[in-house]
């Protein structure tokens, strides 16, 4: 029943493809073009990557409009594989991870959360593939070298700030620092992501618990900030506004949200805008090793650098400089935890989280 | 030709023993009726038959062979039979055509022969200018046509029909009892016919099983059955009767206010004690003087009651100084009033014991 | 030796043998078909209860899991908000439902094709969707009704806020009202005016003739579709997860999601969805009672004549409360609902620059998966409803023709489901068949099986309707004449019952294209429907995209009701008996 489900889902999902992308005039077959020049163990990967067709990622290193452009631009340049893109918040993704686990099938082939906790805890239990990528040596130093036994490897990084809605807040009157926030003038204008969900938002949590205490939570309760789940949700909630200032606001999503001419700006508190670094790995048990492998390498390629620039993010490698104008790691002072910090850090402030705020 | 026989045959659904030692045995293109009051068992016997339903004791055997017993049935579907339903069940999904043809393509006939046989089907039962219609298109007269042509037509080993006239008006039954007897005249198929109406019985059938409360009370042709009579419940069933109680004296069998000689009774000699007689109103005659009687045994009696049906009149006549309420029939014009005194003659050739 | 003796002096051995030789081939089938029933509704059920009193790691019995799952306020109080949630949905929704009900029945108010349309659109709404129209409309700050109040009035503020538990009952009860609305318009127009005129000639007036005599001879059918919306508003799982969590509130079905967060703790689940699954029973066993009293509901059958209420200006006064419904429940969500999937930001209103492509652009083009899910949706949609139909169908003919002993067992597992939240369901499969040996989790079969699971009773309802609408006599009639079970199933109860099973399968087909909460757990990444995809993207709140999508799912669903309206005749989704 399985194949029969899987054969006629297929055929019909051709099938339609085909009747869709001609209905809108597009064509698909235009994107197909020769692969980009890459080495030779990138080729070899590719050619074995090719028998396997396809590979699931699931990511919560950024919006889905920027993982999208990252899978398709990566079935560009390697024609034939055909990429699932999952994103989600990092619990999620996390969370049917271990079903997958649990169940054993597993689903997906490179996990890219924004939690470091999981890939301690998979790492621990043996269940990520080690895989140094070629191009491992060639990103900025900060990112190298993240886990020395290769297990996985920084391939993506962003900052999270506080934003505001510039049609209802002027800019001297917008909060500076983390701790304006707790100014009883905001009572049901914040917007916020939440820890459960959010890697982003647990590191953020983390980070400003080790700064502040839990009290600044527990005071922030009693501003009614509107609690979202992704931490994107927060730039949607100023567009629309909902609310406006976001207690976490990633400045890839919002500056890109930004550039498009919706009234947004990124604050960047002087005690330090908290900066994430997010790691990829492959899952033992990929049923698409080298699609997996090649897709490692591919996100720290000059082009998936660029990409991440376009869509607001930090730049994995040296030759992809940001566009000026646009602030990045380099320009602000940035504080971060450290890996173990977050790794037992975020599943306490959830804990306190749902204490805190009753969700 | 075929031969079917139940011997032994019970069913029970739990605790209720819906059918219970029924024994009968159909020779080959014989014309068999099971007939009885709502809830005697016929149906379930039918189905037992067709193989819808098993018995719980007993075995049914076609030319010998059995075909159904407690451990398990040869299915309907191949049994060679055919059966005709009270609600017709003609499908009406398919046209005439279609429903007639049906047994026909399941039995892989070539589609020439196919067409050939239904044809002439239907014209043995008058159908062929509706051919071409679907059954809700017709009147239920022509749909029992439909559901006869399209038993017959497979030349079945056994015909069953379950009450098949029992939802059409009087008129139709009427005309469609002879229809079936033709029907079976020109065919003689083997054919077991479930019914409670005692004059469609006897229209139709070579024999009459008369079944009460699970039971055969008695199996016979039509005629023996009503002058013959074997039980009061027979007796009672079959036409109308007067039940008479007599004693056994000698050489008479004495009732009251009158005698008959045992010499004139069928097997008047046989009987001994207290017996109950079954005798017909058609089998006494009222007579206006002494003088006119023609010798038979005869009673003085007086007429209680009367009623005019047109055809005939009924009296309820009680012998002098006696009890007895007697139902007789009469031409319509042989009058008597309410208290008028007459003679009561009786034919003891019509009279039958019972038990 | 003669075959009656060959029968009678039979060995066992041998006896079993005839046995066999005498057992229809078809019988392989029927029994294949409980065998699948059972495999499909008592082991996820049995599996939840055993795994949520056992150790997970050892297998031991233990009542841990139940502490743990109570063993926290939080908890409890998810509890009681999902008490609320029902009650308040299925007073809402009676609410809603009955009135219309009443007046589409049994009055002359007019426009009531329109109004039942109405109806018909808020009961093919998915709750999450009417949930996303209602964020749109009535977001604290942003909702396009806060801010028509705030420009009108010039208030600080606005006056509703979706992301509460009166918010949450609303967009619940929104969709849930149909439910009332069938199950009371069913019951109306089985009730002869006659009933009404006795109590004119005694004197009563109309309303008090409504009050006394009308509406308590429906009251069975009443409380059966106020309990439907109970058990709906706390199985479901879509519409709080969008709205609870900002309104900083759980519920049961919320809260049994958090247990598969990291680590996945099913045994916990399984011990928190128990209450769910008592509710349900008691609530199922206190419905049947009432209906099962009979000369009070099932109101005389054929029911003499009936003559419709003149209502005199009230009509329009009826009708007024018919249309504020209708807006409510269909015309307000699907307005901003349609402005935004084609709108390039929502907040900027209905202007012509604001007007876009981009968001279907991206979905069907630009997006890796949405392809692929809308497909996955509607084939697993159309798949599970064959499959629920081909084996609704059989357990219906094997109970209608007493084929195997039990039978009211086998009816009691088709129906079964109905009291078993989708939520839980899902855990009880994702227990027992995404682990080896079956090893299902993330292949679309263990979707559309419990897809099935999930709709059979929807399923079983209609053909076993279907099959006692048929006389036995049809299918006997082949038998005899030489066919077999299964063609008679083929040529005639299958044809004759064409009507039934294409309704039945839209029926099945609509809410398997729409279901959340029992494919939240069992989608891996090649087998998403279009609900999680919903769910998964809202986690951004990007609701132009969201809105595109479930535009996308409401035209075909749309679509494919409007072609069973032709096919099959009007109405044939308001008239079901569950």
């Amino acid at each position: 029943m399985r194949d029969v489900l899987n054969t006629s889902r297929r055929t019909v999902l051709k099938g339609g493809g085909a009747l869709v992308a001609m209905g809108l005039g597009l064509h698909r077959a235009a994107r197909a073009q020769e692969p980009r020049t890459t080495s030779a163990h990138q080729k070899q990967l590719y050619e074995a990557a090719k028998k396997e067709g396809e590979l699931t990622w699931y990511t919560a290193h950024s919006d889905d409009v920027t993982a999208q452009a990252l899978g398709r631009d990566f079935e560009a340049a390697f024609p034939g594989i055909k990429a699932n893109v999952v994103r989600t918040t990092a619990q999620v993704a996390f969370q049917r991870v271990s079903q997958e686990i649990k169940a054993g099938a597993m689903q997906v082939d490179v996990l890219s959360s924004t939690d470091i906790g999981h890939y301690v805890y998979l790492k621990d239990k043996k269940l990520l593939e080690p895989y140094v990528p070629e191009n491992a040596s060639k990103v900025l130093d900060i990112y190298k070298g993240y886990d020395p036994d290769g297990y996985y490897h920084v391939t993506s990084a962003g900052l999270i700030g506080m934003g505001y809605n510039t049609e209802k807040l002027k800019a001297e009157e917008a909060p500076r620092n983390w701790t304006d926030l707790l100014d009883p003038k905001w009572k049901d204008k914040i917007a916020i992501g939440h820890p459960g969900f959010s890697g982003y938002v647990g590191t953020w949590a983390v980070t400003l618990r080790k700064l502040y205490g839990w009290e600044f939570f527990e005071k922030l309760a009693k501003n009614n900030p509107q609690v979202g789940r992704s931490i994107n949700d927060t730039v949607t909630m100023l567009n629309a506004g909902e609310r406006i200032v976001a207690a976490t606001a990633p400045n890839g999503t919002l500056s890109q949200s930004a550039q498009k001419g919706n009234p947004l700006k990124m604050i960047f508190p002087p005690d330090g805008a908290v900066l994430i670094i997010a790691p990829s790995g492959i899952m033992k048990g990929t049923k698409h090793p080298n699609a997996a492998r090649l897709f490692m390498e591919y996100l720290l390629t000059p082009e998936a650098s660029k990409i991440w620039i376009g869509h607001f993010n930090e730049s994995m490698r040296p030759e992809v400089a940001p566009p000026p104008g646009v602030t990045s790691a380099k320009d602000v002072k940035t504080i971060r935890p450290s890996v173990e910090e977050i790794a037992t850090g975020i599943p306490e402030v959830i804990k306190q989280w749902r204490e805190t705020f009753g969700v | 030709m075929t031969t079917l026989a139940l011997r032994g045959i019970e069913k029970r659904f739990g605790d209720f023993v819906a059918v219970k030692e029924l024994d009968l045995e159909l020779r080959s293109g014989e014309f068999v009726s099971l007939l009885g009051p709502s809830g005697c068992g016929k149906t379930t016997t039918l189905r037992m038959i067709a193989g819808f339903i098993d018995p719980t004791a007993g075995v049914i055997e076609m030319d010998g062979k059995v075909i159904s017993s407690p451990a398990g049935s040869v299915p309907p579907e191949r049994r060679q039979m055919s059966m005709i339903f009270q609600s017709y069940a003609v499908w009406p999904n398919m046209t005439v055509e279609q429903n007639v043809a049906f047994g026909l393509k399941l039995r892989k006939l070539p589609a020439e022969e196919i067409r050939c046989r239904v044809r002439e089907m239907l014209d043995v039962v008058q159908m062929s200018h509706l051919a071409a219609r679907y059954p809700a298109e017709l009147s239920g007269g022509q749909q029992q046509r439909v559901a006869l042509a399209r038993a017959l037509v497979i030349k079945p080993a056994v015909l069953l029909l379950d009450e098949p006239l029992s939802n059409l008006d009087a008129n139709l039954r009427e005309e469609m009892r002879f229809e079936i007897r033709r029907l079976h005249d020109e065919f003689r198929i083997t054919t077991v016919y479930v019914t409670h109406d005692q004059a469609e019985a006897m229209v139709t059938s070579d024999r009459i099983a008369v079944m009460n409360a699970g039971r055969i009370e008695q199996v016979d042709a039509p005629h023996t059955l009503y002058t013959r009579p074997r039980t009061r419940f027979v007796a009672g069933f079959i036409g109308r009767t007067n039940f008479i109680d007599g004693v056994c004296n000698g050489s008479d069998i004495v009732f009251d206010r009158f005698a008959v000689p045992r010499g004139l009774i069928e097997n008047g000699e046989a009987l001994s004690g207290k017996v109950t007689f079954s005798v017909r109103p058609q089998s006494l005659t009222l007579v206006r003087n002494e003088a006119a009687l023609s010798g038979r045994p005869s009673v003085a009696v007086t007429i209680a009651e009367r009623a005019y049906l047109g055809e005939f009149w009924t009296y309820v006549v009680v012998p002098k100084e006696g009890s007895l309420r007697l139902r007789v029939t009469a031409p319509p014009l042989e009058v008597y009033e309410v208290g008028e005194s007459a003679w009561l003659e009786i034919d003891p050739r019509q009279m039958a014991a019972i038990s | 030796m003669t075959p009656v003796a060959d029968v009678l002096a039979q060995p066992a051995a041998r006896s079993l043998v005839r046995r066999l030789r005498f057992i229809e081939p078809s019988m392989i089938l029927w029994l294949a078909m409980i065998a699948v029933l059972v495999f499909l509704i008592a082991s996820p059920l049995v599996r939840l209860v055993v795994s949520s009193l056992q150790e997970p790691e050892t297998g031991r019995l233990t009542l841990d899991n139940y502490r743990q799952a109570y063993g926290s306020l939080r908890h409890l109080q998810a509890l009681l908000n999902s008490l609320e949630l029902g009650v308040g949905v299925a007073l809402l929704a009676g609410l809603f439902g009955v009135p219309i009900a009443w007046a589409v029945s049994r009055t002359d108010m007019p426009a009531k094709g329109l109004v039942r349309l109405m109806v018909l659109g808020a009961f093919i709404t998915p709750p999450y969707l009417a949930a996303v129209g209602w964020i749109l409309l009535a977001g604290p700050n942003a909702g396009w009704i806060n801010k028509l109040w705030i420009a009108a009035t010039g208030a600080s503020q606005g006056i509703v806020n979706i992301y509460s538990m009166p918010g949450l009952i609303l967009v619940v009860a929104i969709t849930s009202f149909p439910y009332v609305f069938v199950f009371t318009n069913a019951a109306l127009d089985l009730v002869s005016s006659e009933m009404e005129d006795a109590a004119h000639i005694l004197g009563a007036g109309k309303w008090r003739t409504m009050f006394r005599v009308t509406l308590p001879l429906v009251l069975p059918a009443i409380l059966g579709g106020l309990i439907i919306s109970f058990l709906e508003a706390i199985a479901l799982f879509g519409a709080p997860a969008l709205i609870a969590l900002p309104g900083r509130f759980q519920v049961v079905a919320t809260q049994l999601w958090q247990f598969f967060e990291f680590p996945v703790r099913v045994e916990i689940a399984a011990a928190y969805a128990m209450p769910l699954l008592l509710i349900t029973v008691a609530l199922f066993w206190l419905q049947n009672r009432l209906l099962g009293r009979k000369g009070y509901a099932s109101v005389g059958g054929k029911g003499g004549e009936r003559r419709l209420i003149a209502l005199g200006p009230w009509r329009w006064v009826m009708l007024g409360y018919a249309g504020f419904v209708c807006l409510l429940a269909v015309v307000l969500p699907m307005t901003v609902l349609l402005q935004a999937a084609f709108a390039k930001a929502w907040g900027r209103g209905f202007s012509l620059d604001n007007l876009t492509l981009r968001n279907f652009r991206y979905l069907l083009f630009e997006q890796t998966q949405a392809q692929q899910t809308i497909v996955n949706t509607f084939v697993y949609g159309g798949a599970t409803a064959f499959a629920a139909i081909a084996l609704a169908l059989a357990i219906a003919y094997v109970v209608s023709r007493r084929l195997v002993p039990w039978t009211n067992v086998l009816t009691f597992l088709c129906m079964a489901p109905f009291v078993i939240p989708g939520i839980v369901l899902a855990i009880g499969f994702y227990a027992a068949y995404a682990p080896p040996p079956l090893a299902l989790y993330g292949t679309g079969t263990i979707v559309v099986l419990a897809f099935v699971t999930r709709f059979l009773p929807i399923a079983y309802t209609s053909s076993a309707a279907g099959m006692r609408s048929i006389s036995p006599e049809m299918e006997e009639a082949v038998r005899i004449l030489g066919g077999g079970r299964l063609l008679a199933i083929r040529k005639v109860l299958a044809p004759l019952l064409k009507k039934n099973l294409a309704g039945a399968w839209i029926l099945v087909f609509i809410p398997a294209t729409r279901e959340l909460s029992s494919a939240i757990f069992l989608v891996g990444p090649q087998t998403r429907v279009i609900s999680v995809m919903l769910f998964d993207l809202s986690e951004e709140g990007n609701f132009e995209v969201l809105s595109a999508l479930g535009v996308i799912l409401l035209v075909v669903t749309v679509a494919i009701a409007a072609v069973g309206f032709r096919v099959i005749g009007r109405d044939f989704m308001l008239r079901r008996s569950a």
